[in-house]
């Protein structure tokens, strides 16, 4: 309930405060959403068979959004972004429609 | 396909089940709890990453769309104004008519009065009232979108918009078919009338057009739309709706208004025979005159023998006459342009 909140403490925040983001980070901005939609909803799977842990899911959420935004970055410099980009946003997605199928399962037992 | 098994079948991180193995080895709960300050701030941290996104994602009203927007304003405030205007000089111009009317009855020239009507008509000078076609025309609808972006198109031509050129097939289709009277969006089509396009725009008469642009055609709704439907222009039309998915919608009805063209001014203006009395050998001479003989008929022809009253050459036809006096309205008015 707690991280719920603090969730939503995040969002009004971010939208009150409406900071610029500088231009240079603004391609890796959808990149880090997706990787980070992927951690947390393997953190909501993991709470749901018992496993969590506070130190995996903050580990594997920044690597998730630092190797999400590097893989972009090099694709930059290559001449390959957008492909690689396209990459990365199948193989989380993927990996966030296993999680939330898994979730659903353990909350609807279906 | 070691990669997309793995990907597929086990998308937690394996370290989640590692982390819960060695916890209960050492004798603690599989689980740590979710509220863990690490927790809560990545939590907030997490929102505060789909805010920002969202937020710096979203197209954002640029200083140019404010401007455009104050631009649009004051046009629409000119264009409100403007129709005043038109309202006004029709007004203004019936009136004339009706002193012209009135001065030509009290000279005795009641067959002029037929006959500037009908040529009035014909002009396109006076609103018309009778059945017809109705022609709503609208562009695509895939081009509905980035109508409001902010900024105007850069690409110059957009499959799906209606053309000044489609304009003109129809609008002459539906003359060829045998319309009568032709307004678009309460615009009338007289003779000099001119659909033309300037950057994206349709313009006719030199008045920009804003979709969807609505063709009323009087005349036999019937006849007109079996004639139209086969012919070169309904076939175009037909085209344009089924390869660029333009809409078109037909309707006939019973009673439909087009506006007289406020823009008809006097272009020509010849005496019409002798002047007073002996009216009727002169008014073919009229006819060739010019498209827009309103001023013409009023003026040039009227029967007062003030020869003053016509453009050409006021001295040579007799002046002076007894009726000059009723003439008076209408003479001052040959020489200029109605506003």
């Amino acid at each position: 309930m707690i991280p719920v909140l603090g969730l939503l403490a995040g969002l009004a925040v971010g939208l009150f405060l409406d900071p610029s983001v500088p231009v240079w980070l603004q391609p890796y901005l959808p990149i880090a959403v997706i990787a980070a939609l992927d951690a947390v909803f393997g953190a909501i799977r993991a709470i749901l068979d018992g496993i969590f842990n506070d130190k995996v899911f903050v580990v594997s959420f920044l690597s998730n959004v630092v190797v999400a935004a590097f893989i972009v970055f090099l694709g930059d410099q290559l001449g390959v972004g957008s492909q690689l980009s396209t990459g990365v946003v199948v193989v989380l997605g993927v990996r966030i429609f296993s999680n939330v199928a898994s979730i659903r399962r353990h909350l609807f037992k279906a | 396909m070691t990669l997309l098994t793995t990907m597929m079948e086990r998308p937690l991180d394996a370290g989640y089940q590692e982390a819960a193995d060695r916890r209960v080895a050492a004798g603690l709960p599989g689980a740590t709890s979710t509220r863990t300050v690490l927790v809560v701030v990545l939590a907030i941290l997490t929102g505060f990453l789909f805010a920002v996104a969202a937020q710096s994602l979203r197209p954002k009203p640029t200083a140019a769309a404010a401007v455009k927007k104050e631009l649009v304003t004051r046009i629409e405030a000119l264009q409100k104004h403007g129709t005043d205007q038109e309202a006004k000089v029709a007004a203004l111009g019936k009136q004339v008519r009706d002193y012209e009317a009135l001065a030509l009855q009290q000279s005795g020239g009641t067959d002029l009065t037929s006959t500037i009507k009908d040529l009035e008509v014909q002009a396109g000078a006076v609103p018309l009232t009778g059945p017809g076609l109705t022609l709503t025309l609208d562009d695509a609808a895939s081009t509905d979108a980035g109508a409001d972006a902010g900024n105007r198109p850069s690409s110059g031509f957009q499959e799906g918009r209606v053309t000044s050129g489609d304009l003109q097939i129809i609008v002459n289709g539906l003359w060829g078919a045998g319309a009568e009277a032709i307004s678009i969006n309460g615009h009338r089509l007289s003779s000099t009338a001119a659909i033309r396009f300037a950057g994206q725009a349709i313009i006719v008469d030199f008045r920009p057009l804003s979709r969807p642009y609505v063709i009323t055609a009087l005349g036999d709704s019937q006849g007109m739309q079996q004639l139209f439907e086969p012919s070169f222009a309904g076939l175009y039309l037909s085209q344009l709706t089924d390869e660029y998915k333009i809409r078109s919608i037909m309707a006939g009805s019973d009673s439909l208004t087009v506006p007289g063209d406020s823009a008809v001014r006097l272009e020509v203006a010849e005496p019409v025979g002798p002047p007073v009395g002996s009216t009727a050998p002169g008014t073919t001479t009229l006819q060739q005159g010019t498209t827009t003989p309103k001023r013409s008929a009023g003026a040039g022809v009227a029967p007062t023998g003030t020869g003053a009253s016509t453009t050409r050459s006021p001295s040579d036809t007799p002046s002076g006459t007894t009726d000059s006096g009723t003439g008076s309205p209408a003479s001052p008015t040959s020489e200029e342009t109605p506003s």
